[in-house]
């Protein structure tokens, strides 16, 4: 969320190295707000980028353009953790006079259990959970048992105990959506594949992760349209049996019945 | 009982106990205040129906209860989307519902039939097609080749063989295809995917059997 009033904040896309972030707040404030400015608070339309333009980019630009007067600096993921729109959105906004320190990540990196993509519970707050490890280093809940998925052993911390791993009866691949409302449609034993599964693991830039889902459970592959992640999702669903899905900004009523269609017959 | 299938075009009402088939154009039937139905899928059935099923799901199932084969696959090719179902051993192996790139085609394709006055059942196939990227995009194509001097029967006819590849594409390129809706009456769409696969009409009412199959 956007802290209310004018004060300064520190706005950010994509999953930027938590080293510059730390070093965003050295230098322009430890108190100050981090905001994630891929998500659709609801910002005028800038009208500077073209209509067949992912959802996010867009989101990306119309926030910074909307928030520029509190803007202290953006962090801007660039790197192949990101896609070219972050990048060239990068370029843009430093283009508009906007302070943007650019992140990429290089692969490698000791990585973190995952705990929220292989867990029972609500799609749309185990992803909401997730996002959060972008700027909290800890997922709240990373108590948990035996190593992850992601290769990585699992770490006790001292967190709230996480809710145990369960078996997948469907998948959701992708990023998190403009529109979350597609995620009620999901039964809470859906396990979280693709960009999202590679933020909790800690490795963004994971080719292999992201690309990965288990055999056999019935997956949507999720995409923004316009998005360059739609070749992946397509390629993938013709492989795995799945159901590719994109949308542009809002789910509209037949994209939410041809998934609520794919998770009952499947 | 009364059933329909409200597409966004046609709508298809059943009286399960007269077995009376009324199709009505859908323009007409939300005029109508009267028309309530037990059970409905479709666009624009939401609000006048008592239970609503999930379009898809009605197809699979319409499908299942007309075709005996235990591998098969069924198209419905509708006025502003395509809905495709797979079965291996009758269980849904793959379905997919496009809705933007399938967008408006067929009632494109009704718009163009009814301005330049073509009869489906006897325009002749064409062996030539045109991208029908969408519904818009393939008027601009039909409207382009009628203005360099291609007769309007055939600009429609290589408009409508565009589609059949996109279908045919969409299906995953079958050997057999089993086609459902308006277009089971349209007598080039079938000549032209003939030449594609075999391709064996149901009929407009595939939905209504899978909302009787429950």
């Amino acid at each position: 969320m956007i802290p209310e009033g004018d004060g300064r904040i520190i706005g950010y896309y994509g999953y930027p190295r938590r080293s510059l972030l730390a070093g965003a707040r050295a230098a322009f404030g430890a108190e100050l707000p981090l905001v994630d400015l891929d998500i659709d608070y609801g910002a005028p339309d800038a009208g500077l980028l073209p209509k067949a333009t992912c959802s996010i980019i867009t989101n990306i630009m119309n926030n910074a353009v909307w928030l520029s007067g509190r803007l202290a600096v953006v962090v801007a993921a660039v790197g192949e953790d990101k896609c070219d729109g972050g990048r060239n959105i990068a370029w843009l906004l430093k283009g508009m006079g906007f302070n943007v320190v650019e992140s990429r990540f290089t692969g490698g990196g000791a990585g973190r259990p995952l705990v929220w993509s292989t867990s029972a519970g609500p799609l749309a707050e185990r992803i909401d959970r997730i996002m959060e490890t972008v700027v909290e280093p800890e997922p709240r809940g990373a108590a948990a048992q035996g190593p992850g998925t992601s290769g990585a052993p699992r770490r006790e911390t001292g967190a709230i105990a996480a809710p145990p791993r369960c078996e997948p009866t469907h998948g959701f691949w992708g990023v998190p959506p403009n529109d979350f409302s597609i995620l009620g449609l999901f039964p809470p034993t859906t396990h979280i594949y693709g960009w999202t599964r590679c933020v909790e693991a800690g490795r963004p830039d994971d080719l292999d992760l992201e690309t990965f889902v288990d055999p056999g459970v019935p997956t949507v592959f999720f995409t923004q349209s316009f998005c360059a992640k739609q070749n992946l999702a397509h390629y993938l669903a013709e492989r795995h049996g799945g159901l590719e899905v994109d949308c542009h900004r809002e789910i509209n009523d037949s994209i939410m019945a041809k998934v609520e269609a794919f998770i009952k017959l499947s | 009982m009364l059933i329909a299938d409200c597409g966004s075009t046609w709508t298809k009402i059943l009286d399960t106990g007269s077995g009376k088939l009324e199709i009505i154009k859908t323009r007409d039937m939300v005029k109508r205040r009267d028309l309530h139905f037990d059970v409905a899928t479709g666009h624009s059935a939401k609000g006048r129906c008592a239970v609503f099923r999930n379009e898809l799901i009605a197809l699979a199932e319409g499908a299942l209860a007309l075709v005996p084969d235990p591998d098969f696959s069924v198209v419905d090719v509708g006025g502003r989307d395509v809905k495709f179902v797979r079965f291996r051993d009758r269980r849904v192996d793959k379905l997919d519902w496009n809705l933007s790139c399938g967008s408006s085609t067929g009632a494109t394709m009704e718009l163009l039939g009814n301005y330049y006055e073509i009869d489906f059942r006897t325009l002749p196939p064409s062996a030539d097609w045109i991208n029908v990227t969408c519904g818009v995009f393939g008027m601009e194509k039909v409207l382009e080749q009628v203005s360099t001097g291609t007769p309007a029967e055939e600009s429609i006819a290589m408009f409508l063989h565009g589609i059949v590849r996109n279908v045919y594409d969409f299906a995953g390129r079958p050997e057999t295809l089993h086609l459902s809706g308006g277009f089971c009456e349209n007598g080039c769409f079938l000549k032209t995917f003939a030449g594609y696969c075999d391709i064996k009409p149901l009929g407009r009412a595939v939905p209504l059997e899978g909302l009787k199959a429950k």
